[in-house]
């Protein structure tokens, strides 16, 4: 903050002023006054143990349960966040080519394509009280079309032609 | 009676003077209410002076001189507390003192579920056992009603068939 170059000319040398009235009174602060009667301390990122999936649990197990509906609600913020991530890229490479974001993006917009019908295969369509056991039948049931109908987005086959294949 | 000054207009009767032996009359002043003005004072007695006021020192010399934390990667053989994942001290001060340890209620919550899942199975257990002896009755147990006067049935039928002997049957 504050243009400590050598202004360009008169308007730029203005500007600078304006800016350092503003800043030099914060820094000054900032340098004198808080910055040396702090002590540094940490904080830290919870990294929590992997524990057994849904597909390792028994029916009847309900601790087993609780702890990989909790991983698969955890993994599934971080999916979010990550998601959110390659979203705020491609849009920020849209929104400043303009005109040209449909050359210049291609990566970053197959990217996000890809991410989103990544997770939508495994979080979306769970609705508001989706938990781990209705995403393993979410991947029970695709894997079952797809064994009759092969790969999802190739069109379902007639009744016929499914039973035969399978 | 400072407020004279502003009511000067008010009306003063005496109360009986039926007594005046020490010399002071009672009166009664009659005044506007002075309810709102009252209840403004102590409105800004409580908002302000026990509540911004406070509240904004504690910020300010919270905020300057202990600061946030600065994050670090967690350091080799090191567990952190589980007020360390926060950043700002006011956080960390809630979650050491006041709330309780999360992994301490996820596991308290997971020992809740595993005996609330043992009594279920008791109760499934239960029940199917006196399904059971609904539909088969072979069970001296919870269908079971007993006959306990089958000895009287005995003894009266005794009793008809000595009568009907007695009798006969043209009666």
């Amino acid at each position: 903050m504050g243009d400590n170059k050598t202004p360009r000319n008169i308007f730029d040398g203005f500007i600078n002023a304006a800016v350092t009235l503003i800043d030099s009174p914060v820094t000054w602060f900032r340098e004198r006054v808080v910055t040396p009667n702090r002590e540094s301390y940490p904080w830290y990122h919870q990294k929590f143990r992997r524990v057994p999936t849904i597909d390792e649990c028994y029916t009847d197990d309900v601790i087993c349960f609780y702890e990989a509906n909790s991983q698969f609600k955890r993994d599934k913020a971080v999916d979010s966040e990550i998601l959110t991530i390659l979203r705020v890229r491609m849009e920020d490479c849209n929104m400043f080519h303009g005109p040209d974001a449909e050359a210049k993006c291609k990566s970053l917009v197959e990217t996000y394509k890809e991410a989103e019908a990544n997770w939508f295969c495994k979080y979306g369509d769970l609705g508001f009280h989706g938990n781990v056991k209705d995403a393993y039948m979410k991947q029970k049931h695709r894997m079952v079309w797809e064994r009759r109908h092969g790969p999802v987005g190739s069109g379902m086959r007639d009744a016929a032609a499914a039973a035969g294949d399978e | 009676m400072y407020y004279m000054k502003y009511y000067s207009h008010t009306y003063k009767f005496p109360a009986q003077q039926i007594r005046c032996g020490g010399g002071h009359h009672k009166e009664m002043f009659i005044t506007p209410s002075r309810f709102q003005w009252n209840k403004c004072k102590d409105m800004v007695h409580y908002y302000v002076f026990l509540g911004v006021i406070p509240l904004s020192l504690i910020t300010f010399f919270v905020n300057i001189y202990v600061g946030p934390a600065t994050l670090t990667p967690i350091p080799e053989n090191y567990k952190p507390k589980y007020w360390e994942y926060y950043r700002h001290p006011v956080t960390r001060f809630i979650s050491r003192y006041i709330m309780p340890n999360p992994q301490m209620e996820y596991e308290r919550h997971m020992n809740v579920l595993h005996e609330e899942e043992e009594r279920r199975q008791l109760y499934l257990l239960e029940k199917k056992v006196k399904q059971l002896m609904a539909e088969r009755s072979d069970y001296q147990a919870y269908y079971y009603s007993p006959n306990t006067a089958i000895k009287y049935y005995r003894k009266m039928k005794e009793v008809k068939k000595e009568e009907n002997d007695r009798q006969g049957d043209n009666l």
